[in-house]
């Protein structure tokens, strides 16, 4: 299956892919309502992107009580409005904090890999977001893991 | 980012207005520092049509608000922080803020840009502009939240420098990154120091006449903004991404962009090199010392080697700004700043420091402590020399200051920021310290007799920019490095060192940069062909916005900065350099070239051409009227015209 590879080193934190997915999230440009997300590490010096590896678990499928999450022709877990209630508790099961809630619309949302043709990928100057087939893994673990390191290396400033 | 690959989304739900025009948030935060009123103004369709952002919006607001004994120390100045209608949108690098106000070094109008993420965090919190006015009776900073604007206590962040006081902000709201902008000033800013900076997010400096002392002067330490959480709508967002792709394929494959895209200035040194203009010991030569070798200061080489990472602005792809981890010698292990070109040139070169790891430190330093690193390069570097040829001692200065010393470099800018001992003169920049001492001293410094820094090039070897520094009404440089200058009908390529030639050239742009500096965007992503960047402009606005307009805004938005200058008795009397900085070159590629010979034909032509009064300074009644400004025309001309 085609997923969204995350190549945490080539990220610059432009933040372009949260304007492209909260336009296709909502019509506008609006990172607040964007489902991928950029993190600063070491501070302000490094980021990275995340947003849901579509785990072969689901946990948010699981949690769900009334069944509001479906699994797409791409293979993405996405959210039914007409059956979400906006319980919440899919972004309380959910192990990455993947899944978010929307006070407007009283929703839960998240990502649903643009149909095929994730918009977050198209958007990223640098390839740090790649659209491809791949084993889902955690991105962002090693080099999570590496720059807390040189953080801590270089007495935590 | 191709919008044929974007499945159709729901219509956006407008946040505001149907009136408002996409990319606006149609409101103004204003700011009284002295009374601690906050409030926000609505502006109308009709005003942002007309006055786009930015610098445009600005100058209309120095112009109605900043009378001609208001000074640039006096509360009622105006430190207009604005933005523009593509910021926050996907087009590359439109984190933009234009910095407009009475500036401390000319005394008059200032526009001056950095990047960064400001112009994407204010819009999300849905503002396009601060407009801030009076003067706090303790040190304040602004707090924007969306709706939550507060004015709070910041004296614990005196005497902290840029990135202390971002450090600091940050873990006091528990925001870091790009969660939360931060610009601020300063000890410089604090010490009033006229070439005070406002600098940003770490790197991102608004350099230009002294900005960061206006705000040092209203005690204002910082403006802090929480990434906003607000919608931004356009009119066509396809359009906006469309477009935005358009320019980006300009930046990377264009020959005029192509290096910036790759490299971002550092391609420069050894460009400007090759022509003589890149600034080596205050103007003193233009040829590399015998020990160092140019092919080590290619772009690519200037970046190898270094633990290197980007930091982009808002929406940016271009490999212009980076942070890097100094290799070795004292400081090593410390993240700076990568040097942008002007970093290389003013605390590199034109202060004989070669040494690239002192380059990046002290450029740091230089960002950090606050000041406009062009002026402090012109300082440094007259202080240098005046202690080789002997119009400076060891007494004055109380120690020893060589050529290409950073660490003594280092400490003359400490002794400038906090106006300590010879600092305190120093801090009135070039211009007013030398006119001080006369004689020798006077006769090596660099400076305009307007009092704007000439920026870090060797203008003896590029007359367009001195012409331009010259006659700008920016506090700066006004019109730039042309490019695409065919577009508006000009010659792909001139005699450099033809008075006409370049006049022609510089007034045949006239307004580019302006329409630029508008937008929320930086110059060196909207380095494509106007039409480009008018789309971009139209699809978010829902305007039809052609070429045609955009220059007749820039020419606009000019004319009101000169005439704003004019009431505040700064003529063309001052349009001219020092004598060093007009001098000829005795030795490189642009050796003997005399430009003082060519001035007045020079500027008498570029007066003609850009439809201004050459004895008054004056655009014409008929200039102003064919850039819809009529009502100036009474308050240049007076009432029978």
């Amino acid at each position: 299956m085609k997923v969204l590879k995350l190549v945490p080193e080539k990220c610059t934190g432009c933040l372009r892919c949260e304007l492209a997915c909260s336009y296709m999230q909502t019509g506008a440009f609006q990172p607040a309502k964007s489902v991928i997300r950029v993190s600063p590490f070491e501070g302000h010096t490094s980021y990275a992107p995340y947003t849901c590896t579509q785990c072969a678990e689901g946990w948010c499928m699981t949690a769900c009580p009334v069944g509001a999450i479906t699994i797409t022709a791409a293979g993405a877990k996405d959210v039914v409005d007409d059956r979400c209630v906006g319980c919440k508790l899919c972004t309380i099961a959910c192990p990455y904090g993947t899944i978010f809630y929307d006070a407007d619309t009283r929703k839960a949302f998240k990502c649903n890999l643009c149909g095929g043709a994730p918009a977050c990928a198209e958007a990223c100057p640098t390839a740090a977001i790649v659209y491809a087939e791949a084993e889902t893994v955690d991105w962002l673990a090693d080099f999570a893991v590496e720059r807390s390191a040189r953080l801590v290396a270089v007495g935590g400033r | 980012m191709s919008p044929t690959a974007l499945a159709s989304p729901e219509t956006a739900r407008r946040p505001h207005a149907e009136t408002i025009p996409g990319g606006y948030t149609g409101t103004l935060l204003r700011v009284n520092l002295t009374t601690g009123k906050i409030w926000a103004q609505p502006w109308t369709p009709e005003e942002m049509r007309f006055y786009v952002g930015g610098v445009g919006l600005g100058a209309k607001i120095l112009y109605d608000e900043v009378g001609p004994r208001v000074g640039w120390d006096h509360p009622d100045n105006r430190l207009i922080l604005a933005t523009g209608p593509l910021a926050g949108l996907p087009v590359w690098g439109t984190g933009g803020l234009t910095v407009v106000t009475r500036g401390a070094l000319t005394n008059g109008a200032t526009s001056t840009q950095a990047n960064g993420f400001f112009g994407a965090s204010l819009k999300f919190s849905g503002y396009d502009a601060i407009v801030i006015q009076g003067q706090a009776k303790n040190w304040v900073y602004l707090y924007i939240n969306d709706d939550v604007v507060e004015l709070r206590d910041a004296r614990h962040l005196l005497g902290k420098d840029t990135w202390e006081t971002q450090d600091a902000l940050s873990a006091e709201h528990g925001l870091s990154g790009h969660q939360m902008s931060v610009y601020s000033i300063g000890p410089a800013g604090e010490h009033l120091v006229r070439f005070a900076a406002i600098q940003g997010d770490y790197g991102h400096v608004a350099s230009k006449n002294g900005c960061g002392a206006v705000m040092g002067k209203k005690r204002l330490k910082a403006v802090c903004i929480v990434r906003g959480t607000r919608a931004i709508a356009a009119a066509d967002p396809r359009g906006v991404i469309q477009a935005a792709d358009d320019i980006a394929h300009d930046l990377k494959t264009d020959p005029s962009a192509r290096s910036l895209y790759e490299w971002g200035t550092l391609p420069a040194v050894v460009g400007l090199y090759k022509m003589g203009v890149l600034p080596i010991k205050n103007y003193t030569t233009n040829l590399a010392p015998p020990d160092v070798n140019m092919a080590d200061w290619e772009g690519p080489k200037l970046r190898a080697g270094f633990d290197h990472r980007g930091h982009q602005c808002s929406a940016c792809g271009m490999h212009h700004c980076h942070m890097q981890v100094i290799r070795k010698g004292p400081h090593k292990g410390e993240l700076v700043d990568e040097p942008e070109y002007e970093g290389w040139s003013g605390a590199g070169w034109a202060i004989g420091c070669t040494d690239r790891e002192a380059v990046a430190w002290l450029n740091t330093r230089i960002d950090r402590a606050c000041v406009d690193v062009n002026e402090f390069g012109w300082v440094c570097g007259w202080v240098m020399e005046g202690m080789e040829k002997g119009f400076f001692t060891k007494a004055q200065l109380g120690f020893e200051l060589r050529w290409g010393d950073a660490e003594g470099a280092n400490r003359l800018l400490d002794m400038i920021s906090h106006r300590k001992g010879l600092g305190d003169l120093l801090a009135e920049g070039v211009k007013r310290a030398a006119e001080k001492f006369g004689g020798a001293a006077q006769d090596a410094a660099i400076y305009t007799l307007k009092g704007a820094s000439p920026r870090g090039h060797d203008h003896r070897g590029r007359w367009d920019e001195m012409l331009d520094t010259c006659t700008a009404s920016t506090g700066t440089l006004e019109s730039g490095i042309p490019v695409h200058v065919t577009e508006v009908g000009l010659p792909a390529r001139i005699n450099p060192f033809n008075g006409e030639e370049v006049a022609r050239q510089v007034a045949g742009i006239l307004g580019r940069r302006h329409f630029e500096d508008s937008l929320g965007a930086c110059i060196f992503t909207t380095r494509t062909r106007l039409e480009n960047i008018c789309r971009a402009l139209s699809a978010a606005t829902g305007w039809n916005y052609t070429v045609t307009e955009s220059v007749s805004f820039g020419r606009r938005t000019a004319a009101i900065l000169r005439a704003f200058n004019l009431r505040c008795g700064i003529g063309p009397e001052v349009e001219y350099p020092s004598k060093r900085y007009g001098s000829i070159p005795v030795d490189g590629p642009a050796k003997g070239q005399a430009v003082g010979e060519q001035w007045e034909k020079m500027v008498n032509t570029w007066y003609e051409l850009v439809g201004y009064d050459r004895k008054t300074g004056k655009p014409k009644p008929e200039t102003l009227k064919k850039l819809g400004l009529d009502r100036l025309v009474k308050d240049l001309w007076g009432k029978k015209r």
